[in-house]
């Protein structure tokens, strides 16, 4: 589903993404984690283009997203991503966040795209909130509105870009919640997030990055169960964020 | 002069001395149309131009911002009454022939109308486009991300996204440029076109009682600007936006 081949990124004279390789199959559920600044949101951001690479490539779906003959809005539009701070449109309603893309990029008309913004809102416990406007929601619900919102696109695979980041401790179950509901409906998913425990849950396969680098690229079970043979940055990691 | 000054009120409703059927009331109206004219006029042509030049000065491509740029220093550091002089004097003869023949051909007072309006507007529209880049530049880069990560284009980005609400966060300072092109407006007075400020001085010279005269467009200008900041402060609590910047 995504091929990520030998990419590499340098904004001016930092390198941010060294020579990373790595795939996502469909259904698959990839947790990327490292400590920050090692450039993992930057890695699930080129995945949709929205940061370009210097050298390499990625496929979506076999399309290359560096192509010349890509349309890049298209793919985007197959591809759901939620963001750390959420990023809900402030002067548009709950639910006319969900329906606007659905209306002027996938042409869907007002009434089907209102339909399909409910069910998702639904399913996410937000269909009372349609009507509000995301500022009149807590941190959670936006959250769940705004990945109620990539779905409503019908994607192929979903980006999760630390989406529990900028949430009160109470509010992250809330979404986690959510995010493995998608995972065990067989949802392709590739989470940038620092919660271990729906890494451990959830996850097919863990990513450990530092320094731009993909240091590690292996199962959940041997990522969690087999700490003597990871990396020392891993070991480092894990020891620090495992203890609380 | 303040001692032995004769105050008369009721020279507003005396005809003119000119011999035309109107009174000096007619006179101040006249030039109130003329003001708000202008104002209107000249705050359209400034709305359209300073998003449009808002918008390329944040463009991502260099040369697109720099337009903006330039444009911004050209309108903006040139004081006004020079840039009123200019259109005045020099665009007719400046222009290819056959426009300037067509703008000189016109009555004198459209001609005057036509040029100042376009003066302000342009002079505004600089500084329009400075609120825009402003209010451009306080949203979260994450909105335009947010925006294309779901596949919409760079302009239904701006379209439906940034521009909405940096327009909102821009209306304050919008406020007091459209409270000061009714003000900057008396500048065209210089050239000849008989707005507010201009009837106002005629007034004075011709019924010899200054002091009416003036406290009288001195009021007329007050209650404009009154009126524009209630309809604004209406409008700007109509599409404010829940929980955002600048809202209750």
């Amino acid at each position: 589903m995504i091929e990520i081949d030998n990419i590499s990124k340098r904004y001016g004279t930092f390198q941010v993404l060294t020579e990373c390789s790595t795939n996502v199959a469909k259904g698959e559920v990839v947790v990327v984690c490292g400590p920050s600044g090692s450039g993992k949101s930057t890695l699930v951001k080129t995945i949709n283009g929205l940061e370009p690479i210097d050298t390499g490539d990625i496929r979506v779906d076999g399309q290359s997203v560096g192509g010349r003959r890509t349309n890049l809005s298209q793919l985007r539009s197959k591809v759901g991503m939620v963001f750390q701070n959420f990023e809900l449109f402030p002067h548009l309603s709950v639910l006319e966040n969900l329906t606007i893309a659905q209306i002027k990029v996938l042409k869907r008309d007002k009434d089907d795209a209102t339909d399909r913004g409910l069910k998702y809102l639904e399913r996410v416990g937000l269909k009372l909130h349609a009507e509000k406007y995301p500022g009149q929601l807590s941190g959670g619900q936006q959250q769940r509105a705004a990945i109620a919102r990539a779905l409503c696109m019908d994607p192929i695979c979903m980006l999760f870009d630390e989406p529990t980041s900028a949430l009160d401790p109470e509010m992250v179950s809330e979404v986690l919640d959510v995010m493995v509901q998608l995972a065990s409906e067989g949802t392709t998913m590739m989470c940038v997030t620092h919660e271990m425990g729906f890494a451990r849950k959830v996850a097919d396969r863990v990513i450990f990055m530092d320094h731009g680098r993909i240091l590690e690229d292996t199962s959940k079970e041997e990522f969690f169960g087999n700490v003597a043979a990871r990396t020392d940055r891993a070991k480092q990691f894990l020891g620090r964020i495992l203890h609380h | 002069m303040s001692n032995t000054y004769k105050w008369d009120w009721g020279i507003f409703l005396q005809p003119v001395s000119t011999g035309e059927p109107a009174n000096y009331l007619d006179w101040l109206l006249a030039g109130l149309q003329n003001t708000v004219i202008l104002a209107l006029s000249s705050s359209v042509i400034a709305l359209f131009l300073g998003v449009a030049m808002g918008i390329l000065r944040c463009a991502p491509n260099r040369w697109l911002a720099s337009i903006g740029a330039i444009y911004v220093a050209f309108f903006r550091n040139v004081p006004v009454i020079v840039q009123l002089f200019a259109w005045y004097f020099v665009v007719p003869e400046i222009l290819p022939t056959s426009m300037g023949t067509w703008i000189k051909q016109l009555p004198s007072m459209t001609q005057m109308m036509v040029l100042s309006t376009m003066c302000l507007g342009l002079y505004m529209a600089a500084r329009v486009c400075e609120h825009i880049r402003a209010g451009l530049s306080t949203l979260p880069r994450g909105q335009l991300l947010a925006a294309t990560a779901l596949g919409l284009t760079l302009s239904q980005g701006y379209r439906y996204v940034l521009l909405p609400v940096a327009l909102r966060v821009a209306i304050p300072p919008l406020t007091s440029e459209l409270i000061n092109v009714f003000k900057n407006s008396a500048v065209v007075s210089t050239i000849g076109l008989l707005d507010l400020s201009a009837q106002s001085q005629q007034l004075a010279e011709y019924t010899g009682q200054p002091y009416e005269s003036f406290l009288a467009a001195t009021l007329i200008y007050i209650v404009i600007n009154w009126i524009v900041m209630i309809v604004m402060h209406r409008v700007e609590r109509r599409v404010q936006l829940h929980g955002y910047l600048g809202s209750k």
